[in-house]
């Protein structure tokens, strides 16, 4: 068997434009998830009984249920249903934004719920409002506490920004494999999409460990 | 004129579940008075400072500080908290700021001071305890005593009318306690109200106006320090100042003596 990596230099075009795709998946889907986590985590907190069980129920089934399957339901239910029409790239960031907020809300709720009541004495024993401590209190020492799960959580979502690749959103991992069905070079453009992979997640692994090591004790 | 205390809480009722935290207590403090809350553990002095502002609700009763009733609104459990500051057992300092921080926060966000005057006010505090070296760092560099320094600070920046201590040198290595009640007799020798729950019973006995003896969650006896430590009335204060090994010597703790 001959290998031919000419395959891969000459779409080396194609490569470039799928990973800066994933890329652009994996900042923009962080970027809304991290305030829809919040926002997730603070009415899961609320003393109204109604509200805080619709933000459980939200939670619990992005959690629960698989991420294949999400995008898949954002794709076909929500035009089906609602006569919401969705082009693929937003499709597959609503799908993202939905799965990674639910994972970031129970990491915000368990941050929040880390900082003892004490603090939160504190705070109001100044005259400050509850929002007032939340926001200028606890909020910054419970992110600092949850930094290193985020970061996970952030490599996690790269990864999992080939998923859609099944509902065409040319991200790496559908240009590779639709390059690899019109080529037939199977072995060279599976290796090189994996090399890629690597090359951009093995520095955000090893930036991960830092954090862990960086903020592993805080107080 | 009709005379009204700072602070009255009036047949304050609190209960958690089956216990009784506070069973009826009435407790006046005038202006400038410094008033010891002492007690056996569990005999609801804590509750009753966090009822005194609002920390924690009543279950009947009132509270009025400077003629308010505290319990209405959380806009008036707030305006009161600006005005009476709290200095808790464990510091309960902000960690993720420095200590400069830690002091100009409260007047930032609350009186919404500029940072410049913020700043001026928490300078000149830090000077007062002591501390004006350590304003860049973070309370974790600090050691328990100078952290209970800076608390004391941090609630002075407000420049409150009433300060709430409660035990706030139990947490404290020996060594450091002394520094701590220096602080505290500085600010009742220039005529700061104060309600301090202590086992400090030195300082009480040196410091205090009024001391008030708790048990099981009623004020079983109110008088001077002279009446309390010399001659209490009550046989449960003869019995817990014992408990304390209180025998009516005094031991020196490091504050001077009023003159
Ligand atoms: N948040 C709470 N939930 C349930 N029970 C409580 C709570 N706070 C206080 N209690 C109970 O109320 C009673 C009075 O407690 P409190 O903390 O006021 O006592 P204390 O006099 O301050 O004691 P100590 O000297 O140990 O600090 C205790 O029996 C305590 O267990
Ligand atoms: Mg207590």
């Amino acid at each position: 068997m001959s290998l031919h990596w000419d395959v891969v230099f000459d779409n080396w075009r194609i490569f470039l434009d799928g990973a800066l795709l994933t890329i652009l998946l994996t900042v923009t889907t962080m970027a809304l998830a991290i305030p829809g986590g919040l926002l997730l985590a603070f009415l899961r907190l609320s003393p109204i009984r109604a509200v805080s069980l619709a933000a459980a129920a939200f939670v619990e089934f992005f959690r629960a249920t698989p991420l294949l399957l999400q995008i898949y339901w954002v794709y076909y239910v929500l035009p089906a249903a609602f006569g919401i029409q969705l082009d693929q790239l937003t499709t597959a960031i609503v799908g993202l934004t939905c799965n990674v907020s639910a994972f970031n809300s129970e990491t915000f709720r368990a941050g929040i719920l880390s900082i003892r009541e004490g603090q939160w004495n504190a705070g109001l024993a100044l005259g400050m409002s509850r929002a007032q401590v939340m926001g200028r209190i606890v909020l910054p020492q419970a992110v600092m506490r949850v930094l290193p799960a985020l970061a996970s959580t952030w490599v996690s979502l790269f990864k999992d920004t080939s998923l859609v690749a099944i509902i065409s959103v040319p991200e790496l991992s559908y240009v590779s494999l639709k390059l690899r069905a019109e080529t037939y070079r199977i072995l060279e453009v599976l290796t090189a999409v994996a090399v890629i992979y690597w090359l951009l997640g093995y520095p955000q692994a090893k930036l991960v460990d830092w954090i862990h090591r960086r903020w592993k004790v805080v107080e | 004129m009709t005379h009204t205390p700072i602070l009255a809480a009036r047949d304050v009722r609190k209960r958690y579940g089956a216990v009784v935290a506070l069973d009826g207590v009435s407790l006046d403090v005038e202006r400038g008075e410094v008033v010891c809350l002492i007690g056996p553990s569990g005999s609801g002095k804590s509750t009753l400072l966090r009822c005194l502002n609002a920390l924690e609700t009543v279950d009947s009763g009132t509270v009025a500080f400077e003629g308010r009733d505290i319990r209405a609104k959380a806009d008036d459990a707030r305006l009161v908290r600006r005005r009476m500051g709290m200095v808790f057992q464990n510091f309960e300092l902000f960690p993720h700021l420095s200590v400069l921080r830690n002091l100009t926060i409260g007047p930032t966000t609350v009186l919404r001071l500029d940072m410049a005057e913020a700043e001026q006010r928490a300078r000149a505090l830090l000077l007062r305890v002591g501390l004006i070296d350590k304003a860049m760092v973070h309370p974790s560099a600090l050691s328990g005593g100078q952290q209970q320094r800076v608390a004391i600070a941090r609630a002075l920046a407000m420049e409150p009318a009433l300060m709430l201590f409660d035990e706030p040198t139990s947490a404290l290595d020996p060594e450091t306690i002394g520094e701590v009640l220096a602080v505290m007799k500085g600010l009742a020798d220039d005529g700061m109200t104060m309600v301090v729950v202590t086992h400090e019973m030195d300082f009480a006995r040196r410091v205090a106006d009024r001391v008030v003896v708790f048990d099981h969650g009623r004020i079983i006896e109110v008088g001077p320090p002279a009446q309390i430590f010399e001659a209490p009335h009550a046989a449960r204060t003869r019995d817990f100042l014992s408990h304390l090994g209180w025998h009516g010597e005094s031991i020196d703790i490091g504050i001077k003596e009023k003159t």
